[in-house]
């Protein structure tokens, strides 16, 4: 499962919204620590372009740099583990002049927020910003008091429906004699609608996650080509509880309960499957929370395999695809002691739940597997016992 | 807005927009294990087949599919009252609003694709609304209204577990939850406190589910049957705070207990997307705390724990759960069905009576227009058509490509069926294959309610010839008489002859022998009597067309002729037939 709402790289929000008003924009996107040609006796701003918030304050910002300098600082960033860079001309002017507004998509239709005193402390003026509902504010009032044409707020709007945005956040610009200048910009996309838009796609989603590990990218590659879902997270490399769960909310209410219990620091990994997939790609998804499993330092290791009862996910099925891994990793498992705890229902949970009780006594691996009349928090408090 | 106590006033009537067998037949099951004598679903607009077969029971039956909704006959299109649409993500919006507006007695319907665009929701919303629609979703199992209605894979799609699950009737506990995979184990919850639930509903994990919490639990409060409510949320969003409201304002006055997941995303500076599309707060006000604390100052019950929902609801006591039949554990789907004839009973019956009742009350010609209809015709106008036109049809002199077919192979030696064979594969588009386009010519200009003059004009573009019209030998001079004899057999205003009358009456007037021929009188008699004395239908007559029944009057008839043919030859033994080289020009 992929969240739908994404964020686009800072480039590609300020060409959509440039693009819209009819702005010139000039900006050279880095990727992978290539450095782009720019005019060689300017001054530049260069920032990480990973939608990560507060840059300023974690100093993911460099401003002023001349060309020269720029490789260096490049380098840096790469090698702090940001892939995506921005460079651009360097803008100085009076921090003071410095405007927010955004639009945001709710239930009730497109709510407008504007500020006069935008900028990375925008949260602290938050007294400061008004709002409304764009079909009932009065554009000529919002033109006044931001500065920007009702015809360049028409635009925005429209521009934002057009291209299926959830969120469009321009913060701050400026306007100097007349002239708008946006100076940072983020806008969130509604990925679902990726085939209905022309101005962004799933390569300008960004991410402030550095770098996924091998087995993070295999279960993203899964998600995509399956139509069930899988999702994988890694929390602690060294964690002791590993999950191996179904459904998006089953697999949550576990974490909590393992949260709950004090244990939340011992979680390795979050994720899911749910959808019904096939043995195979639950083999897959299996395979990829054993491979973090084998490598978490960790001393003792407990994994649970749970769900609630599900609808029409077929239990055996799936099991036999975590069977299969089972098999594969045994003397591993053996050696290093792992527990399973399995906890699951639904359609053929019978015949389900039987295989792996069996397999488990087959490979003399240890685990205590339950049925649904033991309850989702039950299951996983005698998984916390077996970390004791 | 429509209510769960509207939902329960009558059986439903549901339509499957997508073929999910799964889900369908968990439906079925439903419907059999509260006894029903007929399945809930009555249609399936899905491409690719006319029909598909599920379990009912131990046994099977047939649920009709159509192409489109505009495919569904219109009485029954008009009398649906619940939807399941299992299309694809990117078309949700157009299936919805579609079903909507073609479905004047629609009350409810469920979403279940995940990954709608959440402006598509937001304009279903509106039309929901506007046409007092009951729509959950996107991204929703489904909706349960114990003893009424299963709308979805909710509760289970295996047999057992529909049984294990107890909501063979409705007890006073509604679940609302906005994930699907929980809505089991929170009904396992309530059973497990020996109670039973009103209703369950999952409304879907996404930004903007279509039937929102307010909403669901405003359907709640309403229920006169409901008087305790467990709703399970999740981080993200902000729906909760408007269920606090709604509290706060005293517009829900029913117990309410609720669980949100996800304080474990606490453990994280920036959390990974737990769970559904909802699930990740951007605020803090988004936050599974944030939301329990604000819930707990109106006075609902909070779960901290989820065993805690269980403690929180007040016991009761439930029945012995009770174990499936043995017909459904063992059951298996047969290789082919039949609606003619099979054994039953120990005895081999035909056209649901026993062969030789049937055989013994039937004249040859009621007997096999009923197989060919498959249904039991009792009707004496439509025997003695069919009569007339199997006698009419058996043999049109030997000259004819497929009797000489049939003759040259008796003369090559070789025996009785590869004959028949021989001169039978002769019969195509130019030779006796006419009355079926016939048909579906005719059954084209009243269906779409054209004119003669337009058909004609259709016809005149597309292939140039009209089938069902035209002679060699007759003409409006000379009429053809077996035509007029045929006519007489029909009904007098039967609105197919007179259509064919129609066209008829304008190619004559281009060439004199452009008349109504034996092919073209055939197919019109026939519709006009299936309408007249059967009540058929516009699609069930096309079925026959695309079934090509109306050629096989003419196969039968002449497959006598054949046969005799073959024997007079045989009775000739002329030996082998050669060309003369004469009567084979070469072109070098």
């Amino acid at each position: 499962l992929q969240l739908p709402r994404r964020k686009i790289s800072e480039y590609r929000s300020k060409l959509i919204i440039n693009r819209a008003l009819g702005l010139n924009y000039s900006g050279w996107e880095v990727s992978y620590g290539k450095v782009p040609d720019v005019p060689k006796d300017g001054r530049f701003v260069l920032k990480v372009d990973q939608a990560i918030k507060q840059r300023f304050k974690r100093g993911l910002i460099y401003l002023d740099l001349a060309v020269a300098e720029l490789p260096a600082k490049v380098k840096d960033l790469t090698s702090e583990g940001f892939n995506y860079l921005l460079i651009e001309p360097y803008y100085p002017h009076d921090a003071e002049a410095e405007r927010y507004i955004s639009l945001r998509r709710a239930r009730e239709g497109i709510v407008l927020s504007y500020s006069r005193s935008g900028g990375v402390e925008i949260e602290a003026a938050a007294a400061s910003i008004k709002s409304g509902l764009v079909d009932t504010l009065d554009m000529n009032k919002v033109s006044a008091e931001t500065g920007l044409a009702p015809d360049q707020l028409k635009i925005l709007i429209e521009e934002f429906d057009s291209q299926y945005m959830s969120l469009l956040e321009i913060n701050p610009y400026v306007i100097e004699v007349n002239n708008l200048k946006i100076l940072d910009a983020a806008i969130e996309v509604d990925s679902a609608a990726g085939h209905l838009v022309d101005g962004w796609s799933e390569d300008d989603f960004r991410s402030p996650a550095a770098t996924l590990t091998e087995e993070e990218i295999a279960v993203r590659k899964l998600n995509n080509e399956s139509p069930a879902s899988f999702s994988l997270e890694i929390i602690n490399p060294d964690g002791e509880i590993f999950l191996l769960l179904s459904g998006g909310g089953a697999s949550v209410v576990i974490a909590d309960e393992i949260f709950t219990m004090g244990h939340g620091k011992s979680l390795a990994n979050y994720g899911e499957y749910s959808g019904n997939p096939s043995t195979d790609e639950t083999k897959l998804y299996t395979e990829q929370v054993m491979k973090l499993l084998l490598k978490s330092k960790a001393e003792k290791k407990v994994v649970l395999i749970g769900g609630a009862v599900a609808n029409f996910t077929d239990i055996k099925n799936t099991f036999d695809g975590i069977i299969s891994v089972l098999r594969k990793y045994s003397a591993d498992l053996r050696k290093q002691g792992v527990k399973f705890y399995v906890r699951r229902g639904g359609p053929r949970q019978k015949e389900g739940l039987e295989a792996i009780t069996r397999v488990l006594k087959e490979l003399d691996i240890l685990g205590n597997v339950y049925d649904p009349s033991t309850t989702i928090p039950a299951a996983v408090a005698s998984l916390v016992k077996g970390l004791k | 807005m429509i209510s769960i106590a509207d939902i329960r006033k009558s059986m439903p009537r549901i339509l499957v927009h997508g073929l999910h067998p799964g889900i369908i037949q968990s439906i079925l099951d439903y419907d059999h294990l509260l006894s029903r004598e007929k399945p809930s679903i009555v249609a399936i607009v899905a491409r690719g087949r006319k029909k598909e077969r599920f379990f009912w029971g131990g046994n099977e039956v047939e649920l009709p599919l159509y192409a489109s909704i505009d495919a569904v006959p219109e009485a029954v299109r008009k009398s649906i009252t619940g939807v399941v649409n299992v299309q694809s993500a990117r078309n949700v919006k157009n299936s919805v609003t579609e079903a909507i507006e073609k479905m004047p007695n629609l009350k409810i319907a469920e979403i279940f694709a995940e990954g709608t665009p959440e402006v598509h929701s937001l304009e279903l919303i509106k039309i929901a609304i506007s046409k007092n629609v009951l729509v959950v979703g996107p991204s929703s199992v489904g909706v349960l209204v114990p003893g009424v209605l299963k709308l979805g894979a909710i509760g289970g799609t295996m047999y057992d577990q529909l049984l294990d699950a107890r909501i063979k009737d409705g007890g006073d506990v509604a679940v609302i939850t906005t994930s699907g995979g929980m809505v089991n184990e929170l009904i396992r919850v309530v059973t497990g406190r020996g109670r039973k639930v009103s209703f369950a509903i999952a409304m879907g994990g996404d930004r903007f589910p279509i039937l929102d919490p307010e909403a669901a639990i405003l359907l709640a409060e309403n229920d006169p049957q409901t008087k305790e409510i467990v709703y399970f949320g999740e981080l993200g969003g902000t729906d909760e705070y408007r269920i606090a409201e709604l509290i706060t304002s005293k517009k829900v006055k029913k117990r309410v207990i609720v669980y949100i997941a996800g304080v474990v995303a606490e453990l994280f500076d920036t959390p990974p997307q737990f769970g559904h599309a909802k699930a990740l707060a951007e605020n803090h006000d988004e936050s599974a705390t944030a939301k329990k604390k604000m819930l707990a100052k109106t006075g609902v019950v909070v779960a901290d724990r989820f065993d805690d929902i269980a403690s929180s609801l007040k016991k009761g006591k439930l029945d012995e759960v009770a174990l499936a039949d043995a017909a459904v554990n063992s059951r298996r789907k047969a290789y082919f069905m039949s609606h003619l004839s099979g054994e039953a009973n120990g005895t081999i019956q035909l056209l649901g009576d026993d062969l030789l009742k049937t055989v013994q009350g039937n004249s040859l010609a009621s007997l096999t227009l009923s197989m060919l209809l498959g249904q039991k015709v009792t009707s004496p106008k439509l025997i003695e058509f069919t009569d007339f036109v199997l006698k009419l049809l058996v043999d049109h002199s030997p000259n004819v490509s497929g009797a000489v077919n049939t003759m040259i192979t008796a003369r090559a030696g070789k025996d009785l069926v590869s004959s028949l064979t021989a001169g039978l594969l002769t019969i195509g588009p130019r030779f006796g294959g006419a009355i079926n386009d016939a048909a579906g010519v005719w059954l084209d200009g009243i269906v779409n309610e054209l004119t003669p003059k337009q058909l004609i004009d259709i016809r005149t573009k597309a292939t140039g010839i009209v089938p069902g019209i035209g002679h060699k030998k007759y003409s409006l001079d000379n009429p053809d008489p077996r035509v007029k004899a045929l006519a007489t057999l029909g009904e007098k205003e039967g609105k197919y002859l007179l259509f064919a009358r129609g066209v008829e009456a304008i190619t004559t007037t281009k060439k004199s022998n452009l008349i109504l021929n034996v092919d073209g009188v055939i197919a019109a008699v026939m519709m006009d009597l299936l309408v007249s004395e059967l009540e058929y239908t516009p699609e069930k007559l096309r079925e026959l067309v695309d079934i090509e029944f109306f050629n096989s009057l003419f196969v039968i008839s002449r497959t006598i002729g054949f046969t005799a043919h073959y024997l007079d030859q045989r009775r000739n033994d002329e030996g082998l037939f050669r060309l003369d080289d004469s009567d084979l020009e070469y072109f070098k």
